[in-house]
């Protein structure tokens, strides 16, 4: 089995999983971060320790990391934190909220059920590489708008938009930025000190950290204000309760440090194994890439590589290759379901949305590797067109 | 519920063991060389619905002497194409009229969620035995 799906979740590090260990051992460092004595004090002094470890690979300070459980729980806090903290929506005052088509199942969730308390949201269609310029986002801003929300890269087909730009703007307007960073972070330069994003969503299991853990980003000049989603104990400044997991904190600030470690040979090895498919698998006819392929004015993240396949069906594709442990954007549970909504916003029509595949890199992932899908891939699309009464070769 | 295919390493995304089988070898796929006497075609599907079931039958003597198909669409459609062209060998068109989708669920264990792959083959078939028909007329 290759694994080529690094984007949906990667293994834990070695060192993060040894980091973990002694706040899992029953006879381990098992205290209440909250507690006022030894072991809560020991464990404090670890959570904050991985708190500065988050923060290190942001450019952020260390009190703008707050813990959550994942990149979802990340998105719905600052989206309706930010919302709720300001009292919207409120009877006789519009609210308005921009975003994009493609943004994550959990973001757009969140902004549907914001609609339905009356806010206003609108989203905004990326061009047919999946970029949503800074542009059409500033022409999108009404009186109303009080909070943007884009991701840096997209989970799908790795487009990489043009934050850096755009937050000045935001700012400037005094308009709330909250950015999903779960696909960036370990995979871009991120430097919060000097991009003045307010929010900011990170995920642990992205980037060789244990699932079940994240962290959103809350500035504090200007300070970004939520109301907490979630009430209890008043942990983490109050903006989310509940008794720290400690030891996946612990494993998602090890990751992280890792990543700030390695993030140039991380992302050079990335890039490399994404090319070398590519190399490889535009010589087969009816081939299509997905999204920016990196070069000057495409910006892609490193990992990421999306492609189409003309004349085969998706779930027929996917099954082909059963040794390759890869995304598919074919809608497999039934005739009428969608296929990738990512995709068919970039303009993709059905089939080719469905007949895609969307392959992730990871630290593991060596040539050899990408040399053995490759040939696999030519092979099976080419037997799945024989198959076919449609293709015409 | 075959366990025998969700313990398999092969068969990782749990298919009936039947369909799988079939879709990996696609036995008799492929289609007659134009113009072999006897044959007769039928199609049904399109490629919006993602699936397109092509069936050759060659008659000999009133009964199937070889069949081929080709398939557009999902493993289950695919299966579905396999079995039918191996099925319909030494059938007689009485016979084959008498498949149905029902039959075809049952024999390959397809789920709620793929009754249109056995559709597809049943409405190919009679595509086909339309055109025998139309034939001898």
């Amino acid at each position: 089995m290759i694994y080529l799906d690094y984007a949906a979740t990667t293994p834990l590090d070695e060192r993060a999983f040894e980091a973990m260990l002694p706040y899992l051992r029953p006879d381990g460092l098992h205290g209440n971060p909250a507690s006022t004595h030894g072991p809560g004090f020991k464990a404090r002094a670890a959570v904050e320790r991985a708190r500065a470890q988050v923060a290190a690979l942001i450019g952020a300070e260390v009190p703008e990391i707050i813990w959550t459980s994942g990149a979802t729980e990340s998105n719905n806090l600052a989206l309706k934190g930010a919302l709720e903290f300001r009292g919207l929506p409120k009877a006789g005052r519009a609210v308005h909220v921009v975003t994009s088509r493609t943004e994550h199942k959990c973001v757009l969730d969140t902004c549907r059920q914001l609609e339905t308390l009356g806010v206003g949201v609108t989203y905004l269609k990326p061009d047919r590489l999946g970029f949503v310029s800074p542009q059409q986002v500033m022409a999108a801003i009404t009186p109303d708008t009080v909070l943007v929300s884009l991701m840096w890269v997209n989970n799908e087909i790795g487009v990489v938009q043009d934050i850096e730009r755009l937050a000045p703007l935001l700012r400037e307007r005094g308009i709330l930025f909250h950015v999903d960073a779960a696909q960036a972070a370990g995979k871009l330069s991120i430097n919060l000190e000097t991009t003045p994003v307010d929010l900011l969503s990170l995920s642990a299991h992205k980037l060789y950290g244990p699932k079940g853990v994240g962290a959103l980003f809350v500035r504090r000049k200007p300070r970004a204000r939520l109301a907490p989603q979630m009430h209890g104990g008043g942990h983490e400044q109050g903006m989310r309760s509940g008794t720290l997991a400690t030891h996946q904190i612990v494993g998602m600030g090890a990751a992280f440090d890792i990543a700030v470690g390695d993030f140039e040979r991380d992302v050079t090895h990335f890039a490399g194994l994404r090319d070398a498919l590519w190399a490889r698998l535009r010589n087969l006819p009816g081939v299509h890439r997905n999204g920016p392929d990196g070069s000057a004015g495409q910006a892609a993240a490193p990992h990421l590589l999306n492609l189409s396949f003309e004349g085969v069906e998706g779930e027929a594709l996917r099954a082909s290759l059963p040794e390759i442990a890869v995304s598919s954007g074919s809608a497999c549970s039934s005739a009428t379901a969608e296929p990738s909504y990512v995709l068919r916003s970039l303009g993709r029509d059905d089939e080719l949305a469905n007949a895609s595949l969307r392959f992730s890199f990871g630290r593991r992932t060596t040539m050899a590797d990408i040399e053995t899908v490759a040939g696999k891939i030519i092979r099976q699309v080419q037997w799945l067109r024989g198959l076919s009464p449609l293709w015409k070769p | 519920m075959n366990t025998e295919v969700e313990d398999s390493d092969d068969n990782p995304f749990g298919y009936a063991l039947h369909v799988w089988r079939l879709f990996n070898a696609a036995p008799r796929a492929g289609e007659f060389i134009a113009e072999t006497p006897g044959v007769v075609s039928g199609q049904a599907g399109t490629p919006a619905a993602r699936s397109v079931l092509r069936l050759q039958l060659q008659f000999a003597h009133g009964v199937v002497a070889d069949a081929r198909f080709r398939a557009y669409g999902c493993p289950t459609s695919i299966a579905v194409g396999a079995w039918i062209a191996e099925w319909a060998q030494g059938k007689a068109a009485e016979e084959l009229a008498a498949l149905t989708a029902k039959r075809l669920r049952s024999e390959l264990e397809i789920p709620d969620d793929r009754a249109h792959c056995a559709l597809l083959g049943e409405d190919a078939l009679r595509a086909a035995l339309a055109h025998l028909k139309q034939e001898k007329t």
